[in-house]
């Protein structure tokens, strides 16, 4: 009796334990929609029903192992079969399972009706960017990783200040209280869009369509990450979701819907080389510097160098039109939905004129666009 | 037939005994059995399926 005290006691020790780890920050978080707090809560009751019954099973079985030793003289018992405890085995992890299934599927039918959403975001995945269309709004936009290679490679210090490979250079931005919903898909590979506090992890698969929704009850800025390993840069495409109040979105949207309408109208015109350098260098930045490397050194065989290539500097045409249209078989993805005639003239032209390839020439974004409309 | 239905019930429950499965398998012929089994596994989803959709409401 004394020993299954202590026993029970010790039960007692590890709930309390587990209890101070889930408080400090070991737990998955409440987040901040109402399913998220619906996962929470079954979470921790499937939990510590687990407890429970490890505290139960692990008692009985420590308890019996030290009160009926053998060297206390114990005789093992010798008996085929008892139907009446087979049932009892059986019929109490029945009633448990039930008893966990009911709850657990009321909140599964509800994370699947995405219907009626005010606001429809698709989720593009891609090597390894995130891309975001809010449907029928005209305003799209891509997603890249905000940390200074430099950082990454260690030859300039850590930014403390910064979220270290959690920040990007355009967040999600999302209304509170309205129901957002998620169509999900992938330009190349698999990849997984995971934002805890949302209460989302979402596999992005090629050639399929994945539906989630939320609707977020606090502004504030959530981060997550690609949770599917989808390739060398896997860790470097994190997801950053800012939600503000309904009017602060519906004011954004609008300053974007113009910003896209007038970079439109900008395909037109004839663009400076120093202006297609400037935007150039920036997309570079953001777009094709994991692969090909600040300095347009590539990392071969995988990613070839740009400065100094031969094929590049000789035909300005094949440069474009593999931009354009990515390279089959290999790492080079299709631009041709990421970027935007502008930003693929720039790239272009800058690429052409960076790190000492000094052809001279510019790629005009009209020149692109009707490439594009081929 | 109840007998039949009994022993389908036991095995869906995972639990039978020695006696009786003994009896089953020196008198039963095979066929009732594959028939309640079958019956009894489509009475199992649609209980499955009431479950789920008393628990959504």
């Amino acid at each position: 009796m004394r020993t299954l005290l202590v026993l029970l006691a010790g039960g007692g020790l590890l709930a309390g334990s587990l209890q101070t780890a889930l408080a400090n920050g070991w737990n998955m978080p409440v987040g901040v929609t109402e399913l998220s707090g619906e996962i929470y809560s079954l979470h921790m009751i499937i939990f510590w029903i687990c407890v429970a019954i490890g505290v139960v099973v692990f008692g009985v079985m420590f308890y019996s192992l030290f009160r009926f030793r053998r060297s206390k003289g114990a005789k093992a018992a010798n008996f085929h079969e008892n139907t009446l405890v087979e049932v009892i085995w059986t019929a109490i992890p029945l009633l448990i399972l039930v008893g966990m299934a009911v709850p657990a599927t009321a909140t599964l039918k509800k994370m699947y009706d995405a219907s009626d959403a005010d606001l429809d975001v698709m989720i593009i995945g891609q090597q390894w960017r995130w891309r975001y269309d809010y449907l029928g709004e005209g305003v799209a936009m891509t997603s890249n990783l905000a940390t200074p290679r430099t950082q990454i490679r260690g030859d300039e210090p850590i930014d403390a200040s910064a979220n270290y490979l959690l920040e990007v250079d355009e967040p999600l931005v999302l209304p509170v209280g309205q129901k957002v919903r998620f169509l999900f898909t992938s330009d190349d590979v698999i990849h997984s869009w995971w934002v805890p506090e949302l209460a989302i992890k979402q596999d992005t698969v090629p050639g399929f369509i994945n539906e989630n929704w939320v609707r977020i009850d606090e502004p504030g800025i959530y981060r997550g990450q690609c949770a599917e390993l989808c390739g060398v840069d896997h860790a470097f495409m994190p997801i950053v979701v800012r939600a503000v109040e309904e009017e602060e979105f519906e004011a954004w949207l609008a300053s974007r819907r113009e910003a896209a309408e007038e970079e439109a109208m900008g395909i037109d015109r004839e663009w400076q080389m120093s202006e297609l350098m400037e935007r150039g260098e920036q997309v570079y930045g953001s777009v094709c510097v994991s692969c090909h490397q600040q300095e347009g050194t590539g990392n071969p065989p995988a990613f070839p160098a740009l400065a100094g290539n031969e094929q590049l500097l000789s035909d300005a045409d094949w440069h474009t039109s593999t931009v354009i249209n990515g390279v089959s078989g290999a790492a080079m993805p299709a631009f041709r939905n990421t970027l935007n005639p502008v930003e693929i003239a720039a790239v272009v032209t800058y690429t052409r004129n960076a790190w000492g390839n000094d052809t001279g020439d510019s790629v005009q974004p009209s020149e692109v666009a009707e490439r594009l409309s081929d | 037939m109840w007998g039949v239905i009994k022993s389908v019930l036991a095995a869906f429950f995972g639990v039978q005994k020695e006696g009786q499965r003994r009896q089953d398998f020196e008198q039963g012929r095979p066929v009732p059995f594959l028939v309640a089994g079958v019956l009894m596994a489509l009475v199992l989803v649609g209980l499955v399926a009431l479950v789920a959709v008393l628990a959504s409401r």
